[in-house]
């Protein structure tokens, strides 16, 4: 209980650093923050650029990372060895009893079991949440379009849509998305059950249902907020907010993960070999 | 550049979250926080490769042994954006320092995170210890 109270009182001091952090010298009006949120032609807030989730510092790539190991530049040899840059806020995970044994015990095994050492496609909203690489997004009237650097996977997005009446289970799901005011609320469904949500052994089952909400704030930011109900692992709704960083003059790259995927053969090895590696 | 502000409680905040994975697999599986590790030495490769990529240099202990050291790093992308340059930044038969951490099966293998070059400048090859293991903490509450 302690540590539940403390997690929520890191968070809200997190949250409130954070906006600290991205304040102007003075104060902007409000009035003055709208205008500067890039609109469409139809009007909607226009989402269409690089950004880079988990992150909330302005500027260019290599500014906001500067030393601080998220593609880093590595000038400041004392920068700290944390990935100063991410800003991802949530609580605790409410998994049912016997799931939450089954986190613990991927987390226990440092991960070893996570389907992305394979080079499969993360799920969502892990997607948003991975800071290293960067997202682009184009927004049309019709549709949004995701282009992930990570694992190079996309998701386009048709604005008031309906979703199909017997989808096929995949890893992203099937989105649509609908203009709630000034936001985008992206609806997801269809999962497989095979990714994880976001930390380690977080997993779910094919009932996952995913509601993520984009807000752009300002010019530089966007404030993401994803709402996780899966009844068959859960106990209720699990909340996880972010906030993503316009980065000027970035581009998303090729990622081709299975070409030289190492990883998985050493895991075999540590596990052949019964070397210790648990925690 | 000034320093930016930095939102310490919100990394504790994820940190006690278990981070959520910024490569795409493990690092505490594969290597040892608790095994350090510096290695100067003289490149003879560099793998520019998905979803990692590797840098060899040979380097002689303490006793006159060489041996060829493998460090594994960010991929292509993130060097790029890190500041590496393919054809620039290093060529094999440069010496340079690599700071990281042993791999638990031993041998040359480690996970290389700071790079020294010759005039005292450094870039990172790779992340931060802990990266993709699940943090200090996992996602949930521990019974």
């Amino acid at each position: 209980m302690m540590r539940a109270a403390l997690i929520v009182a890191f968070v809200v001091a997190g949250s409130s650093m954070a906006i600290r952090a991205q304040a102007p010298a003075r104060p902007a009006s409000s009035a003055a923050v709208q205008a500067a949120v890039p609109r469409a032609a139809d009007g909607k807030p226009d989402l269409t650029g690089v950004w880079q989730g988990g992150s909330n510092r302005p500027g260019k790539w290599e500014d906001a990372n500067n030393g601080l190991g998220v593609g880093g530049t590595g000038k400041d040899p004392n920068a700290p060895p944390s990935l100063g840059s991410q800003q991802v806020v949530t609580t605790p995970a409410p998994y049912q009893p016997w799931a939450a044994a089954r986190v613990l015990e991927s987390f226990n095994k440092r991960g070893i079991d996570d389907p992305a050492a394979l080079c499969l496609p993360p799920g969502v909203p892990r997607l948003a949440l991975v800071s290293l690489f960067p997202i682009e997004v184009v927004q049309t009237p019709q549709k949004v379009v995701f282009m992930y650097e990570y694992m190079n996977v996309f998701r386009s997005i048709p604005i008031t849509a309906q979703h199909p009446p017997d989808i096929v289970p995949t890893y992203l799901g099937d989105s649509i998305a609908r203009w709630d005011g000034d936001t985008l609320v992206v609806d997801i469904t269809g999962f497989n059950d095979k990714t994880w949500l976001t930390g380690t052994g977080t997993f779910h089952s094919e009932a996952l249902h995913v509601i993520e909400r984009y807000t752009r704030v300002s010019r530089d930011q966007i404030d993401y907020e994803a709402t996780i109900d899966d009844p068959k692992v859960l106990t209720g709704p699990w909340t996880i907010r972010t906030t993503m960083m316009l980065r000027d003059g970035t581009r998303v790259q090729e990622y081709v993960c299975a070409e030289n995927n190492q990883d998985p053969a050493q895991y075999e090895r540590l596990l052949k070999e019964g070397v210790s590696f648990r925690r | 550049m000034p320093r930016p502000l930095y939102p310490a409680a919100a990394v504790v905040a994820l940190a006690m979250l278990g981070s959520p994975a910024r490569a795409h697999h493990s690092f505490g599986a594969e290597y040892d926080v608790n095994q350090p590790v510096t290695i100067t030495g003289v490149v003879t490769k560099i793998e520019w490769t998905n979803p990692h990529s590797f840098l060899f240099l040979d380097a002689v202990d303490a006793t006159g042994n060489k041996a060829n050291w493998k460090f594994e790093g960010y991929p292509p992308s993130a060097l790029s954006r890190t500041g590496w340059k393919r054809e620039v930044t290093v060529k094999p038969g440069d010496t340079i320092t690599v700071f990281g951490w042993r791999a638990r099966l031993g041998g040359t293998l480690a996970h290389s995170r700071e790079v020294t070059f010759a005039d005292g400048s450094k870039l990172f090859f790779g992340p931060p210890a802990g990266t993709g293991d699940g943090g200090t903490a996992p996602a949930v509450k521990v019974p």
